[in-house]
């Protein structure tokens, strides 16, 4: 560490070219975490915030919530601590009286039912209490200016609801949700003014302290899916979340490519000096550990660096930007990035134990 | 008790078909507090002498003891740990790491030990050497004599039994040239170090013990009328 700090502390440009280049991989890593991590919460938040253990869907829906039609009395069928009945819809809404095409805003309609568990908490105004009321995200609020008792036209639909209160965290599938009782839910869905009983839901969510496999459901049609299966088979989830992790493995690899490189021509330009080092019986293993020990100072003091200011971005970010931050993920990123750094420097451990000392005397 | 003691010690390299003989079988010895200069042309195997008597290479035959220690037939590993402990190095003129000070230099040794930092030993060399004004500057700023100041100060710091000087004053003039050997020949007898320097330059050697004259790989002793106390 004594070396290592000295020589950083000596040639303060050279290192601090170093930091920086550290500091922007990371910077970007970080920020690139915090936008997959935002945007794979526009695809769950909303079934995160259901706080259930599995979905109960017809087996031939492929795990798609839209294609998946059930009967509402198989509720009563399924051995389970909790159920709750859902519907849901995809919908475009815009004010009620604009005519303009562009304040059209694509919503996710929820229909539930008041006494289950799925009822949002409500942070404005208040709950649904009549047909055609709707809860929003607020969102809607904060993008859309959309404010309670505002009345919202359906589109392709002679139909409005208005908005009674505010919920958060409710986006699914990138869309934020309305939530809304199951009459106005199936009017909606099926275009009908008539509330039939046996107008079908799209799944029964299931919260049960027992394991899946003793879950009965009482119906060779249905099947029971852990939520988290559920969530990855959203359509588009699974592929936005590969992207990104593959954009930000590639990243770390690039990052320790870059710093084992500095470091290696660091140690190269070294090599007459570190010779006599080793002549005067200074063993390899320490000037190794202080090759280590500077790649580490540099990736910590970059990491941390970029660590912040991704943090100081987040704060000024506008809400319209899908950004999270999450800080489980963005410690194991600079971690990652700070292991790999010190892989990337090995190769100059290697050039150190290979030098002679008798090349730098003679 | 010998400080250095070579027993028919050669070394022989091979250059393609041929064999070189840098080093004929050489039987030789310093006490503590003999300063010796070994002179030669260079291609003579001065260096090679060196580096052996420093364990940086092996010799083909024979045996080196250091402190009466058979050294030379150590792995590569232990060697260094007796070259730090034991052998003090200064070289032409880089073996100062340029981003230490002039203390640091010497901190460095205690940190690669893990020893306690000595302050006052420190203080005491470089006032010696009358480098301790310069004590926090970087060899960068010091000039040619100073940074050689820097580098006895260096070798003697962990109080090893022999110093070995290889062209000590080959980027200086000769004033210069001269300070620095007499510094060596006082310190040799004041810390009772056994030294040798090797060099080519002749009018350094009246400040030596004796002077050995190395040609072809034959080391030979120089008959000195004005010196006594040499084997």
């Amino acid at each position: 560490m004594f070396l290592a700090w000295k020589e950083i502390k000596f040639s303060k440009t050279r290192f601090a070219l170093i930091i920086g280049i550290v500091l922007l991989v990371s910077y970007l890593v970080s920020f690139l975490t915090g936008l997959a991590y935002g945007l794979s919460q526009e695809y769950r938040m909303a079934i995160d915030k259901w706080d259930a253990d599995s979905i109960v869907l017809t087996s031939e829906s492929n795990q798609n919530l839209n294609m998946s039609m059930i009967d509402p009395s198989e509720q009563s069928n399924i051995s389970a601590d909790e159920t709750a009945r859902i519907g849901v819809a995809s919908n475009i809404v815009r004010p009620e009286g604009s005519e303009d095409s562009d304040v059209n805003i694509d919503v996710s309609l929820f229909g539930i039912d008041p006494t289950e568990f799925l009822t949002p908490n409500i942070i404005e105004g208040e709950l649904f209490s009549a047909e055609n009321e709707v809860v929003a995200d607020i969102t809607l609020k904060e993008e859309e200016g959309i404010e309670i008792g505002d009345v919202l036209q359906l589109s392709g639909q002679d139909r409005t609801v208005e908005v009674s209160g505010f919920t958060d965290n409710a986006r699914y599938s990138v869309a934020p949700v309305l939530y809304a009782d199951i009459q106005t839910y199936q009017q909606i869905r099926f275009d009908s003014d008539e509330s039939i009983e046996d107008f079908p839901v799209n799944a029964i969510v299931v919260r049960d302290s027992q394991s899946l496999d003793s879950l009965n459901i009482g119906n060779d049609e249905l099947e029971a899916y852990p939520i988290n299966d559920f969530i990855s088979s959203l359509p588009g989830y699974n592929a936005q979340v590969l992207t990104f992790g593959l954009m930000i493995g590639f990243l770390v690899v690039i990052a320790a490519l870059v710093v084992g490189i500095f470091i290696y021509v660091l140690t190269l330009q070294k090599t007459s000096m570190l010779g006599v080092m080793k002549a005067q019986g200074i063993s390899t293993s320490y000037i190794a550990k202080s090759v280590l020990a500077q790649t580490f100072l540099l990736a910590v003091i970059g990491v941390m660096a970029g660590f912040g200011l991704t943090i100081l971005t987040g704060a000024f970010l506008p809400a319209a930007v899908p950004y999270q931050n999450n800080y489980l993920f963005l410690v194991a990123t600079s971690a990652a990035l700070i292991i790999f750094a010190l892989l990337g420097a090995i190769f100059s451990v290697r050039t150190v134990a290979k030098i002679d000392p008798l090349e730098a005397i003679e | 008790m010998k400080s250095i003691e070579l027993k028919q010690v050669s070394k022989r390299f091979k250059d393609g078909s041929k064999t070189i003989e840098a080093l004929k079988s050489t039987d030789f010895s310093v006490d503590p507090g003999e300063f010796v200069a070994v002179i030669g042309p260079s291609g003579s195997g001065k260096s090679t002498f060196l580096t052996i008597i420093g364990g940086l290479q092996q010799p083909s035959e024979g045996n080196v003891f250091i402190n009466d220690n058979k050294f030379s037939e150590l792995k590569e590993k232990k060697r260094a740990q007796r070259r730090f402990k034991d052998i003090g190095f200064i070289l032409q003129a880089s073996n100062l790491v340029p981003f230490l000070t002039v203390q640091e230099q010497l901190k460095l040794v205690n940190k690669v030990e893990k020893s306690k930092i000595d302050k006052k030993r420190i203080q005491d060399l470089l006032q010696e050497l009358d480098i301790y004004d310069l004590a926090d500057k970087y060899p960068g700023e010091l000039s040619g004599g100073e940074r050689q100041r820097a580098a006895i100060a260096r070798a003697l710091y962990h109080d090893p039994a022999v110093i070995l000087a290889d062209e000590p004053t080959a980027s200086l003039d000769t004033s210069r040239a001269i300070e620095v050997v007499k510094i060596l020949a006082r310190e040799t007898k004041d810390k009772n170090k056994a030294t040798i320097m090797v060099t080519h330059d002749e009018r350094l050697t009246k400040y030596c013990d004796s002077v050995y004259v190395m040609e072809d790989g034959i080391l030979e002793k120089q008959s000195m009328n004005d010196k006594v106390g040499s084997i």
